[in-house]
């Protein structure tokens, strides 16, 4: 069989693969088209086109306030689960710790673990120990779910890293940290970001967590939203939802430009 | 070179976070897993019972929904393996310049809010929604088909939420099994079916067990679409968590049911690793 012929995927194959393509994209468009719908209830396809929706959430107190709570916990635990994790991480790489094998399957376990559980777990824990509806308990439940993301990314970027460099480094005079942070850090950067992005997405993401901790008042957006679905649904839940389709995309085509992102999945 | 001491140095701070933020917390469910729950006052101290395990097995109820988790778990992970199986080889094996653009798509409706795509499900299978429309018009039916609130509109909705991993550990899976293989059956004289299920198809099983399993844990254990689709009377095991703990108030059954589920995960996840070793030690 030559190459060419194997680079002509049958007709056959070729449509069912786009069916499933279109598949993954169906709710999205369907989100995006209700958001402009002129009907306070949701309607598709929409009846009339108007940007009031959109005007509605961003001038909402209840929204705005969700968002910026999101955003803080999302940067939040991402810049802490990168210090805790390449750190974690580095000391692993350089094997200097028994048991390494261990302490990698237990920094990963909360992967393996139900969100859910997570969430009850520290539900009960928060609740005996005063920390629940505080920033600080959040932040570090969201490091918990986020940081085996970083850890995994660290580790393997790590794996194709040349010692050898690091100890040039050392030879030329840098301290063991200068090196680290002169040397090898940069090298692996680029390598975090699909790391960081992840970590970022899954805090933002998160409610199996965070509907546990969250006090009434202080709320995420994604919990907002679920929320607001089981009391009923208007277009301005269509307008909330397009506007983090927009910054999803935006934030995907950038890291694929910068970084070609698809290589790190 | 560093010493072990530095090294400890710099795992120390994560490890004090996860074991006092996940360890502790998951281990002080255990505690209260067999205590016994009194309504409207509470736990009773001092009590211990194994009731609270016991009922997921003997209880109708619960035993309905422990079924209908793993029955949502194994049909999900079957049809993300059905439908994710087509795009993931055309995306390994077709032509290099949709590469690209088709893992873009995936990875897109992927980093999306889970929220946000459970809420565009609702859209399009509510009794008014844009599938019932279309039939209606169409004159398939003359009343709304229910697709929410029922079996239906969670398979498609978790389908929907977990085809994406499917498909990218597929992919992975596919590009690992050599072409020279593959060329080498052909030019033996198999047919480009017969390849496919003689050679591409076996060896890219490592990459189809460890999606399956993937896929199967995740379903298993999702909170926010089944709530969200399945509405507060269709409950899965993990709803059925989230109601024990915030609606009733009853942390013991919550956190019986809590070990249960992680236990069903665990399992599926030791069986599967044997199993990988074992076909490993055959090959």
């Amino acid at each position: 069989m030559s190459a060419a012929a194997e680079d002509r995927p049958g007709w056959g194959l070729t449509a069912t693969a786009f069916a499933v393509v279109a598949f993954l994209q169906l709710p999205v468009i369907v989100v995006v088209l209700a958001a402009f719908s002129t009907t306070s209830y949701l309607t598709i396809p929409p009846q009339g086109l108007t940007l009031a929706w959109f005007g509605k959430v961003l001038s909402d107190p209840t929204y705005l306030s969700a968002i910026r709570m999101s955003l803080i916990l999302a940067c939040g635990s991402t810049v802490i689960s990168l210090g805790l994790g390449v750190a974690a991480a580095y000391a692993l790489f350089r094997k200097v710790l028994p048991g390494s094998e261990a302490i990698t399957s237990f920094l990963m376990a909360p992967l393996v673990m139900p969100a859910v559980v997570v969430g009850v777990a520290l539900l009960q824990f928060y609740s005996m120990s005063g920390l629940r509806g505080s920033l600080i308990g959040l932040l570090l439940a969201h490091v918990v779910i986020t940081v085996p993301y970083v850890v995994r990314s660290a580790l393997a970027n790590l794996s194709g890293l040349d010692l050898a460099v690091e100890e040039a480094a050392r030879v030329l005079g840098a301290s063991g940290f200068e090196a680290f942070r002169l040397v090898t850090l940069p090298l692996i950067a680029p390598g975090l970001v699909a790391g960081a992005l992840f970590s970022f997405i899954t805090s933002l993401d998160n409610v199996p967590v965070t509907i546990f901790l969250i006090s009434a008042s202080q709320t995420t957006l994604p919990v907002l939203i679920f929320s607001s679905v089981e009391m009923g649904i208007d277009p301005s839940v269509a307008a909330v939802s397009t506007l983090l389709i927009l910054a999803t995309g935006i934030v995907l085509l950038i890291a694929e430009r910068r970084f070609g992102f698809h290589r790190f999945v | 070179m560093m010493s072990r001491r530095q090294g400890l140095l710099l795992i120390s701070p994560l490890l004090l976070v996860l074991a006092g933020f996940f360890l502790v917390p998951v281990l002080m469910l255990l505690p209260t897993s067999v205590s016994v729950y009194e309504p409207g006052t509470g736990l009773v101290k001092g009590a211990w019972t194994l009731a609270n395990y016991t009922q997921i097995v003997t209880d109708d109820y619960y035993r309905e929904v422990v079924w209908r988790t793993l029955g949502l778990g194994f049909s999900v992970t079957l049809i993300c393996l059905l439908l994710g199986y087509p795009l993931a080889y055309l995306i390994a094996r077709g032509p290099e310049r949709w590469r690209v653009p088709l893992i873009l798509l995936v990875i897109f409706p992927m980093l999306l809010n889970l929220v946000v795509r459970s809420f565009g499900w609702i859209a399009l299978l509510a009794n008014r929604g844009l599938i019932n429309n279309l039939l209606m018009q169409l004159g398939l039916t003359a009343a709304p088909v229910k697709l929410l609130f029922n079996f239906i509109g969670l398979f498609i909705g978790l389908t929907h939420i977990y085809l994406p991993f499917m498909v990218l550990m597929l992919v992975a899976a596919i590009r690992n099994v050599p072409r020279d293989v593959e060329s080498a059956a052909a030019t033996l004289g198999s047919s480009r079916a017969h390849v496919f299920m003689a050679v591409t198809l076996p060896l890219s099983a490592p990459g189809i067990l460890a999606g399956s399993i993937l896929v199967f844990v995740l379903t298993i254990s999702a909170l926010v679409t089944p709530r969200m689709l399945g509405g507060p009377t269709y409950q899965v095991m993990a709803t059925l968590i989230y109601d024990e703990y915030m609606q009733l108030l009853d942390w013991p059954s919550g956190s019986a049911l809590s070990f249960a589920l992680t236990f069903m995960a665990v399992a599926i996840i030791w069986l599967s690793s044997r199993l990988t070793k074992r076909w490993a030690g055959m090959a």
